[in-house]
């Protein structure tokens, strides 16, 4: 298959002065090794590549040159890995002739071999994780499966290349795809038979193993990956059986919307038997075990980052089975007063006293808990013989348990004071 | 006795006339005698930050008397009045005696009075448009995050259409290097490297800049000797950051944009979001007080949760503002230190406890409608 990988040739003149026609160009052998780190806050993969290369005593130039692909030409670097301390980059030149090739000027202290890196930025490669959630028949734990997917399509092909994933957010100021140029259509490329290829060497599925770094983390494919252009790998990143969930219908207009909603949540915590890594930002989807290995869908969350020791929530939506209702019983104007300008008398002060009701209903065959919230303005008393939590100054929540098939009604009054009659605390 | 000497810049030509490559191909018509002195050195200097200055030095041969010198620099991007001509040697007794600009030509003659044949080395500096340069910065940090190799690049883009076969090209800082650069050419040399830096690492919750609340983390350099730095002011530039990750290889972390950073000033570099510190707030009170009429004041508090998920503490650093005239109040709690930065900035240092453990900052204040 065709590929088209940055070019790498030796310029066989020494201390040319410039682009002399008398150079000699010598395409080098292919690269030893390929590693691609991928990001997935930004459209940004590094791309290493090591090979062998032959110097002659004094100044060499290489050309590395770039043409039809998605490389940002201000991020090439030149390394050497073996005999650094007799290589010196003296400079890079960026020729007028094109703007998709440099040079650089090398000088060696002695002929000789050497190691070398070249690394660059490209765009047009991302990855992203999904999870897969299995809940038992009564959703008190689920089989949770992680992936991480990576798609290609930058327009190259990656033969054998060591992939690495960076979970996290890195900062950059200047987009990729925009530094390497205008906007080239990919190229999509017999890619099938590359897929299978690779596929074929695979008899085992792979490790992903996880390191911290900073503020992010390295996950990192066992082995090496070909992925073609256009084609996207799906690859397990971790199972794990039982973890334990907690399901709360809530209503929390603010966050979930007017209508009361199931959540089921989880920790990434050794408790919830995770927490052995932070979970990446992605699409969780559970599903329920129907019977004879059948499965229904129950709902899913693009989540953010999960750290470790946090928690996730995943919105199943509207449950018939379990209900709220909520009503105004009763309303009243109390506390007038009344304040006189010359000779007019105005409203100057009033209390409005609301009377609501909370019916809640639970049709299902197993216990479940309640999060109601109520937002109040103003200056307000909350008053109810039932027990709440203030969240924050204008938030009282409701939280309790509700048995299989129970119904209970919670009633609360706020009296919200209004003009004069806010009072000076 | 009058003689003419001439100098020709042109955009095919360019530098290398004066750089003693004879080419009389490309004298013009006006052109009465061409014997091209030698060159003895160009200098481009990039001392002041947005204009570039060349000097030249060249030896002439002067006859007693009057002698002209042609000069010209067509298609290329040389400021003409910047033009300034003079022997090198300060107490020369050679005279420039008139400048003449001919009509609708980039070019003049230079009327020069010798008190005898002589050869004179002169000194021929202008400003040049068009040569573009750029600073960046590429940084390796280590895998504590404790130190960093910085290295230091110099670019320079030459569209000035002008052609340099060699010129010694001198940075703001002093670095000279000699290089060939030919027109619509870019050269981009390594210029400075400091080892073992020290750098500091700071989590920061600031919604000016980034308003979803998330917590940055920035590394912050000294430029002082005491770190490793110090020698010179450090440019305007991006500067890409790149971390050892303990296998041989690095991994890139984040870049921004290095502001100028004189000796003793520190240089702020946003690498990204502190995804493993979130910052929760909340306003627990929001009271009317002190009420006069149709005026009042309020008490507030704002609670902020911080939550560290690392294995470790971290000290988070959190930038909150109150607009108006305003007091803390001394309830206020869960911090290490404050600092109020100005009248509408405060900044409390709070120290987050690791794998979650929640830390609550109260900031108690009253915000007063004094008239």
């Amino acid at each position: 298959m065709k590929t088209r990988w940055p070019m790498l040739a030796l310029l066989l003149a020494l201390s040319a002065p410039g682009l002399a026609a008398k150079e000699e160009l010598v395409t080098l052998p292919k690269r030893d090794t390929v590693q691609l780190t991928i990001y997935n806050s930004v459209d940004l993969t590094l791309v290493r590549e090591t090979r062998e290369l032959s110097f002659k005593k004094g100044n060499n130039r290489l050309q590395f040159s770039w043409a039809n692909t998605l490389i940002d030409p201000t991020s090439v670097e030149f390394a050497a890995l073996t005999n650094t301390d007799k290589l010196e980059v003296l400079d890079t030149s960026y020729p007028a002739q094109s703007n998709q090739m440099l040079i650089w000027t090398i000088a060696a202290d002695d002929a000789f071999a050497a190691k070398v890196e070249i690394s660059y930025f490209t765009s047009g490669i991302r990855w992203n994780a999904e999870y897969h959630g299995m809940l038992s028949a009564d959703e008190s734990s689920m089989h949770l499966t992680s992936f991480v997917s990576v798609y290609n399509g930058s327009g190259e092909e990656y033969e054998d290349a060591k992939v690495r994933l960076i979970v996290g957010s890195i900062h950059i100021v200047e987009e990729i795809a925009a530094l390497a140029g205008s906007a080239r259509q990919g190229r999509q490329k017999e890619a099938y038979e590359g897929m299978r290829r690779a596929d074929s060497n695979a008899a085992d599925k792979k490790d992903i193993t996880k390191e911290g770094l900073s503020e992010y983390y390295i996950y990192t494919v066992e082995g090496t990956e070909t992925i073609p252009n256009g084609w996207s790998k799906r690859l397990e990143s971790f199972q794990q059986a039982g973890v334990p969930l907690r399901t709360v219908y809530a209503a929390q207009p603010e966050k979930y919307g007017a209508a009361l909603v199931k959540l089921l949540s989880f920790k990434n915590d050794e408790a919830h038997k995770l927490g052995r890594e932070p979970l990446p930002e992605g699409v969780v989807r559970l599903y329920r075990v129907a019977g004879d290995n059948q499965l229904s869908y129950v709902g899913q969350v693009a989540t953010a980052y999960i750290p470790k020791n946090d928690e996730v929530k995943v919105n199943c939506g509207h449950d018939p089975e379990v209900t709220l209702k909520r009503t105004r019983t009763s309303l009243k104007k109390e506390s007038l007063v009344f304040q006189w300008t010359g000779n007019r008398q105005y409203l100057a002060g009033w209390d409005t006293v609301e009377e609501f009701k909370l019916e809640l209903k639970n049709f299902r065959n197993r216990e479940v808990e309640f999060e109601i919230d109520t937002y109040i303005g103003g200056d307000f008393d909350f008053t109810s013989a039932t027990a709440s939590t203030k969240i924050d100054f204008r938030t009282q929540r409701f939280a309790v348990k509700l048995a299989a098939g129970a119904k209970m009604d919670i009633s609360y009054t706020v009296r919200i004071r209004n003009g004069t009659n806010i009072r000076n605390k | 006795m009058n003689k003419r000497i001439l100098f020709t810049l042109s955009a095919t030509a360019a530098f290398s006339c004066m750089l003693g490559v004879s080419r009389p191909e490309v004298a013009e018509a006006r052109i009465k005698l061409a014997t091209l002195p030698d060159k003895e050195a160009v200098v481009v200097r990039f001392d002041h930050p947005h204009v570039v200055l060349v000097e030249e030095e060249r030896t002439i041969s002067l006859q007693k008397g009057n002698n002209t010198v042609d000069f010209s620099w067509a298609g290329t991007q040389i400021d003409k009045g910047s033009i300034v001509f003079r022997p090198a040697d300060v107490n020369s007794k050679v005279v420039i005696l008139s400048t003449s600009y001919p009509p609708g030509e980039a070019a003049l003659t230079w009327s020069i009075n010798s008190p005898d044949a002589r050869s004179e080395k002169f000194r021929l500096s202008y400003l040049m448009a068009n040569i573009q340069r750029e600073t960046d910065y590429r940084a390796i940090v280590s895998k504590d995050e404790q130190t960093c190799t910085l290295r230091h690049y110099f670019k320079i883009r030459n569209w000035s259409g002008g052609t340099f076969d060699s010129a010694d090209f001198v940075t703001r800082d002093g670095k000279r290097f000699e290089k060939a650069l030919d027109q619509g050419e870019a050269k981009r040399v390594l210029v400075n490297k400091w080892d073992k830096v020290k750098l500091v690492k700071e989590y920061t919750y600031d919604t000016n800049r980034n308003y979803e609340g998330k917590v940055m983390t920035d590394y912050v350099l000294k430029n002082v000797k005491e770190i490793g730095l110090g020698t010179i002011p450090l440019e305007y530039g991006k500067v890409r950051i790149y971390q050892d990750d303990g296998q041989g290889t690095t991994a890139f972390t984040g870049e921004d944009w290095g502001q100028f950073t004189a000796i003793g000033d520190d240089m702020r570099l946003n690498i990204g979001i502190a995804q493993d510190i979130k910052i929760e707030f909340k306003k627990m009170v929001n009271d009317v007080e002190n009420r006069r009429g149709n005026v009042y004041d309020t008490n507030e508090v704002d609670e902020y949760e911080i939550k560290n998920f690392k294995d470790t503490e971290a000290t988070v650093t959190l930038v909150l503002r109150v607009q108006g005239e305003w007091e803390m109040q001394k309830d206020s709690e869960g911090y290490a230190s404050f600092e109020r930065i100005d009248n509408e900035t405060i900044k409390f240092q709070v120290k987050a406890p690791p794998k979650g453990t929640p830390v609550k900052l109260k900031f108690h204040y009253k915000r007063l409608n004094n008239w």
